[in-house]
């Protein structure tokens, strides 16, 4: 018994002794990657940046550690025939351990989209200290260098200034779109729905926005800002929807959830804006007559913002009317989103997957030939509810008497 | 054999700790796609059907083991080669779910431990538990049952309150018919977890309230098979069948995607501390009917002397076992469940009951 | 080697006679025998065999006018009354007037039963007895020509007051705690539970000490096995000493290798009290105010007695604190240490990089690093504990300033790490009870150990080690971690949740069988009848 009770505690002694901490990682031996570029170079060889956060660095992290001067973060650059080599390459100029764990942001240059981001995301799926929620920009006009070198104000994080840019504004104005690594995928593996992307644009030069002086102007010389959405087909960047079509995109796809719609009031342009506080969309897909047929149900309620012209909110009769030009707005936004995607035959709404819930038997005959034949011809209703709840603090404008 | 005893509680717990064990990790079903509900929940069916066969060998002897029994009515040689059969088979078992454990492990976190050493700390803590007898297991089955709920409640909280569940991801039911869902129920949710319920045979005679033990085993396996369907089901629910079928550790995944507040994200460490207890309890229950299953066979007084060298055989036998991990999960689903599972779960227990039945009319 | 001296080898330790007989250590110079007939036969042995320590009094005098008869009392400076002595004993023993025909055995009884004018008295024909009553505070009163004292019981002398407890502080509650005196404690329980049915036992424990120990207990509410269990236990100690009843603690122990209490001790009578009322058996040692119970289980270390004063809302949120304070003190460095070194891609991102920029400047892993810190604030803990009070105050500024300020600013550890060495510093400060507090140090230190080697799996597997060893505990064979784990539903209202007191019907199971009711039926208030006012 006792003879045993020592043979245990040897051979876990020796056991914990000798595994040495394996997968044991300090904290200062990490670089924290917190945005990965991903580009073509000119030989068709993968291009990765690495933006590695200094934490000594980002401001308000620590009293110490030298923060006045540095920059929050460094870039390094990789290549190499595929996505865990250019990784693994990348080591020989950083001191510290890549670390993926943190990667929060994936952008891609607008010519590496051009030619297909299908096989991207292997690594990022297989690799456990990848995050799938990562979220996925394409890099307007430019490399992904170019967008990870800028350096941003208030968000020291240019990442984190991205990511937090692309949120906000999906929330509150609903012309981009977040999308992660995950849902990604899902896309690309689906037959019944085309990945739509957000992209983002640089304005000002690189030059300017990658030294520390950008950030200490009150009006930065190079800024990134969220910009038009790519339509995706078969993996490859196919073009841009922008604007208020790219609006329609995000009522089509149910990802509204609060924007403001101005809509014109008797010859006046633009004269009213409704601000939409809740909104729902329900897709529905059926087969009539050997043809799939879509229709699109929007219901969306909301305030009014901001009035430019004479109009008593107290009457009833007038609400309708207003109601009803809002729901005309919203239905021209959608249309408009669709025609789009259907020029570029690519089904960006998932129609195709609404088909497939409702009538997998049909959707089978159909799947192979859906964004080249059925979707560019399909039949969309669009049909629109909006209500207006409240006015806000005043019922007439002041413009009311005039 | 030891005289210590359980009650109905316990069993109950361990029951559905044992279901759970290390099946709610990987893709159960996973290839049934958006059936996967289906198919968990006519694998339980099936499943508390072949359990009833059991019960019935149990009422014939209520005071013996599988491993004794067996060997009263097939005969001393040939029952005690059947006996030995079904040590065999639950040590191969342990090793299996150690295997799996530790793979599991590996892939998520520890990427550079060697898969030995894993193995050895887990096989440790079960040969520490079997060690002080089923007792000991049973109550720390009560104490980590309750830890598992809140777990899985608060997870699924979670995962509603960051909104990941897309009700139109189980959609369309039954794409392929029910061919789909019969063959995953037959090629693996019914012996996995289901039909492994056999080893509880080998713990009925400890039970101190036998009457109680048929209803306990059927509530507890149908509260696991409907536990395992709705955490499938939202798995595929928030990943997309697609994914989970895809993927090695669906429910890794799914917590990976829970953000709620900035603040509850990156909650890994709910399916590390859900890996490591229900892997315990699959392991220590295999692992205990083994030692006393060869204890009864070999007529060894105190079972407790066998931990040792079964402990480490099957901790050896976990290593060799396959040689990748592809290459684990193949004999896992394609042979294990055809040549070892079938005759092991379903044919010899019917040609048991059968024989004791005959037995007894003559 | 005191040891050796002290022990004697398989015999009971409260037999007298048999003690007498053999040779042992403290009988070594205790004549063996009776006493004799005459007195100052009798004084010279007690002299010799006390070495004419100083605290021994021995007063002659004679008894009578006509035919005086020679007599002598002895005492234990210090242990005795003296007032008692000198107003009920001598001074009647002295003015006495006795008839002259009275023989000594006449004068014995007569001084038996008139004279002596304490409450007991008692003969006392062995040396070994004499001795042993001498040296507890008893008076032996000699008289010529009988073979037999008298022993009055005169016990008394300094002892300290009955003051608040120093460990175990409720605000709301019974302010006394349990003195050195074995007699004060039983007397405080007495005092609360008024009912024939608690029975006290005493018996001697150490063979050098002669410590008086008790066993109190209440007939038909405890568990009659588990009080013979007890007392078997407490029998069969052959120690030279006890001075504490952490000694009685340790030998009557379910299991020595454990790193948890599976007795409790206390210094409040409420708490001995309430418990021998739940049907536990108090062991009372004579010598300090610690008391211990048996069984105990492991929830019980989590029980203030303030739950059971205070609402049960209240009480339940308490209870779920202390669970949580019991946890982290147990698990807060060894999480740090693998979220850091390990898992770092489960901590989020802003709290990681925070972290990542403090710890750009240490120069250890985060484990030293973590193991410093900890062995620094063992260090100033028991130097607090140790220290006079005046010098306390300069030891815990020099420990803020040392672990606080001065560190982190010098860059040797990260502010990260002095917060968690903070936390978990104050929540092992705020576990009920000491014992258990202690537990947590030690397996805070393993689980470090384990979280530095694999992470959170070597923590997991840590605590599931640690439950599994609770689970397998038993105290006087009660589970230890009943009534949670075998779950007893009716207990478990009085566990990590407190219902309301008009819901504890039933005793701990487990603890007692016989006698489970504890209160009547229906025992929720309930407002008066609005009908029959109007």
């Amino acid at each position: 018994m006792k003879r045993k009770a020592f043979f245990l505690i040897v051979l876990f002694m020796s056991m914990t002794v000798l595994s040495g901490c394996w997968s044991r990682k300090e904290l200062t031996d990490l670089a924290f990657v917190i945005a990965v570029g991903l580009d073509k170079t000119k030989d068709g060889r993968y291009m990765a940046t690495f933006q590695v956060v200094n934490p000594g660095n980002v401001a308000g992290a620590t009293q110490r550690g030298g923060g006045s001067g540095g920059v929050p973060i460094t870039l390094y650059k990789a290549t190499g025939d595929n996505l865990v080599e250019a990784s693994r390459k990348g080591s020989q100029k950083i001191s510290r351990l890549i670390y993926y764990a943190h990667t929060n942001l994936i952008v891609i240059g607008e010519e590496m989209a051009k030619e297909g981001i299908g096989p991207l995301f292997d690594a990022m799926e297989r690799n456990p200290q990848f995050r799938t929620t990562a979220i996925v920009v394409i890099a307007r006009h430019r490399t992904a260098e170019e967008m990870l070198k800028i350096l941003t104000p208030i968000d020291k994080l240019p990442a984190n200034q991205m990511i937090k840019t692309l949120q906000f504004t999906e929330k509150t104005w609903g012309q981009n779109i977040s999308v992660h690594v995950g849902e990604v995928i899902n896309d690309l593996t689906s037959e019944g729905k085309e990945p739509v992307i957000s992209g983002f644009r640089l304005v000002g030069g690189v030059q300017e926005g990658e030294r520390q002086t950008n950030v200490q102007e009150s009006e930065p010389d190079a800024r990134l800002s969220a910009d038009d959405l790519a339509i995706l087909k078969d993996g490859k960047l196919v073009g841009w929807i922008s604007g208020k079509a790219a609006r329609g995109v995000l009522w089509g796809l149910d990802k509204i959830e609060q924007t403001v719609i101005t809509i014109d009031w008797k010859h006046k342009q633009e004269a009213i804006a409704y601000k939409v506080v809740r909104a729902k969309t329900s897709v529905s897909a059926d087969m009539k007559k050997g043809k799939p047929v879509v229709s699109v149900h929007i219901g969306a309620e909301g305030d009014i913002g901001e009035a430019l012209v004479p109009l008593d909110f107290s009457d009833p009769q007038e609400i309708f009317a207003l109601e009803k030009k809002i729901q005309k707005e919203i239905r021209q936004e959608i249309i408009k989103a669709i025609e789009r995607a259907q020029q570029e035959k690519s089904d960006i709404f998932g129609f195709g997957e609404a088909l497939h819930r409702s009538d997998p038997q049909e959707w089978k005959k159909i799947k192979a030939d859906w964004n080249d034949t059925y979707f560019p011809q399909l039949e969309v209703k669009v049909s629109v509810d909006a209500s207006i709840r409240r006015t806000g603090l005043r019922n007439k404008p002041y413009m009311f008497g005039r | 054999m030891e005289q210590t005893k359980i009650n109905a509680r316990q069993l109950f717990v361990l029951i559905v700790l044992f279901e759970h064990g290390s099946t709610m990790v990987i893709p159960l079903g996973g290839e049934a796609k958006q059936d996967v509900w289906l198919a968990i929940l006519i694998g339980m069916i099936i499943g508390l059907l072949l359990f009833l066969v059991y019960y019935r060998l149990y009422l014939y002897y209520p005071d013996l083991p599988l491993t004794g029994y067996i060997q009263d009515i097939t005969g001393p040689i040939f029952g005690k080669i059947f006996a030995l059969v079904y040590v065999l088979y639950f040590l191969y078992l342990v090793a299996r779910v150690l295997r799996d454990f530790g793979e599991l492990l590996l892939t998520f976190a520890y990427p550079e431990t060697p898969l030995f050493v894993l193995n050895a700390i887990m096989m440790l803590t079960v040969m520490y538990a079997v060690y002080k007898g089923i007792e000991v297991l049973a109550r720390t089955g009560e104490l980590f049952f309750t830890l598992l709920y809140v777990l899985a409640i608060s997870g699924m909280i979670l995962v509603v309150a960051a909104k990941l569940i897309d009700i139109h991801r189980l959609q369309p039911v039954l794409e392929e018919g029910w061919r789909r869902v019969f063959k995953v129920v037959f090629h693996q949710t019914l012996y996995i977890p289901f039909g492994e319920i056999i080893v509880f045979t080998m713990l009925f005679p400890y039970i101190n309230n036998p009457k109680k033990t048929k209803i306990v085993a059927l509530s507890a396996m149908t509260l696991s098979g409907i536990n395992l369907a709705i955490m499938m089901t939202v798995n595929v629910a928030v990943l997309g069948a697609d994914a989970v079928s895809r993927s090695t550790f669906p429910l890794l995944n799914t917590i990976r995607e829970i953000q709620v507040a900035n603040f509850l994200e990156r909650l890994d460490v709910f399916f590390m501390i859900a890996l490591i207890i229900g892997g315990f309890f699959k392991i220590g229950v295999f692992f205990y009917a083994a030692v006393i299953g060869a204890a009864h066979l070999f007529n060894v007084k105190e079972h407790h002397r066998l931990v040792y060298p079964l402990g480490l055989a099957s901790l050896l036998l976990s290593i060799a076992v396959a040689s990748n991990f592809p290459e684990h999960v193949k004999e896992g689903v394609n042979i294990a469940t055809v040549y070892i599972h079938m005759p092991l779960q379903i044919i010899l227990p019917v040609l048991l009951l059968a024989i004791a039945w005959i037995r007894q009319r003559m | 080697m005191l040891f050796q001296w002290g022990l004697r080898k398989k015999q009971p330790a409260n037999s007298a006679t048999t003690k007498e007989q053999e040779q042992s250590g403290q009988a070594k110079d205790v004549p063996n025998g009776s006493l004799d007939t005459i007195v100052n036969v009798n004084i010279d042995i007690v002299q010799r065999t006390t070495g004419n320590s100083s605290d021994i009094v021995i007063r002659r005098f004679t008894i009578g006018e006509e035919n005086p008869i020679h007599a002598a009392i002895v005492f234990t400076d210090g242990l005795v009354d003296e007032k008692i002595i000198y107003n009920f004993l001598l001074e009647s023993l002295m003015t006495v007037n006795i008839p002259s025909s009275f023989s000594p055995k006449d004068l014995f009884l007569f001084i038996e039963q008139k004279l002596a004018a304490v409450g007991g008295v008692k003969h006392v024909q062995q040396w070994f007895d004499v001795f042993s009553s001498l040296l507890s505070g008893q008076t032996i009163i000699f008289i010529d020509g009988i073979p037999t004292a008298l022993s009055a019981s005169t016990k008394g002398g300094e002892y300290r007051s009955i003051e608040e407890p120093s460990t175990q502080l409720a605000i709301r509650g019974p302010r006394e705690g349990f003195t050195e005196s074995l007699r004060t404690n039983t007397a405080m329980i007495r005092r609360r539970i008024k009912n024939p049915n608690l029975w006290l036992e005493t018996m001697k424990i150490g063979e050098v000490t002669q410590t008086d120990v008790g066993i109190m207990y209440i007939k038909g509410i405890a568990n009659d096995e588990i009080v013979e269990e007890v007392k078997k236990r407490l029998r069969s100690i052959h120690i030279d000493s006890v001075f504490e009843s952490g000694y009685i603690e340790q030998l009557i122990e379910d299991q020595t290798f454990t790193l948890f209490p599976t007795t409790y001790h206390t210094e409040r009578p409420d708490v001995v009290a309430a418990n021998l009322v739940e049907g536990r058996v108090a062991v009372i040692v004579d010598g300090t105010p610690f008391v211990l119970l048996a069984p105990a289980v492991f929830i019980q270390f989590f029980q203030a007695v303030e739950d059971y004063y205070a609402r049960f809302d209240i009480a339940t949120a308490l209870r779920f604190l202390r669970v949580l304070i019991f946890f982290i003190s147990l698990v807060a460095p060894a999480v740090y240490i693998s979220a850091t070194t390990f898992h770092q891609e489960m901590i989020p991102t802003p709290l990681v990089i925070a972290i990542a920029a403090q710890r750009e400047a240490v120069p250890f892993p985060a484990f030293v690093e973590a193991l410093i810190m900890e062995v620094t604030f063992e260090i100033l803990r028991e130097a607090g504990v140790r220290l006079p009070r005046a010098v306390g105050q300069a030891v815990s500024i020099v420990g803020a300033l040392v672990i606080g300020q001065s560190a982190v600013e010098a860059g040797i550890v990260s502010s990260a790490m002095v917060i968690i060495v903070s936390i978990t510093a104050i929540a092992s400060f705020a576990t009920p009870s000491f014992a258990i507090a202690i537990s947590a140090r030690l397996i805070r230190f393993l689980l470090m150990f384990l979280a530095a080697m694999f992470g959170f799996y070597g923590v997991i597997i840590g605590l599931l080690l640690m439950t599994i060893h609770l689970c397998s505990l038993r105290s006087f064979g009660v589970p230890y971690m009943s009534p949670l784990a075998p779950f007893i539903p009716a207990n478990a209202g009085d566990t990590i949740f407190r219902v309301p007191t008009w819901a504890f019907k039933e005793r701990p199971r487990l603890i007692n069988q016989a006698n489970i009711i504890r209160q009547g039926e229906n025992q929720r208030p309930q407002p008066p009848d609005e009908t029959n006012n109007e």
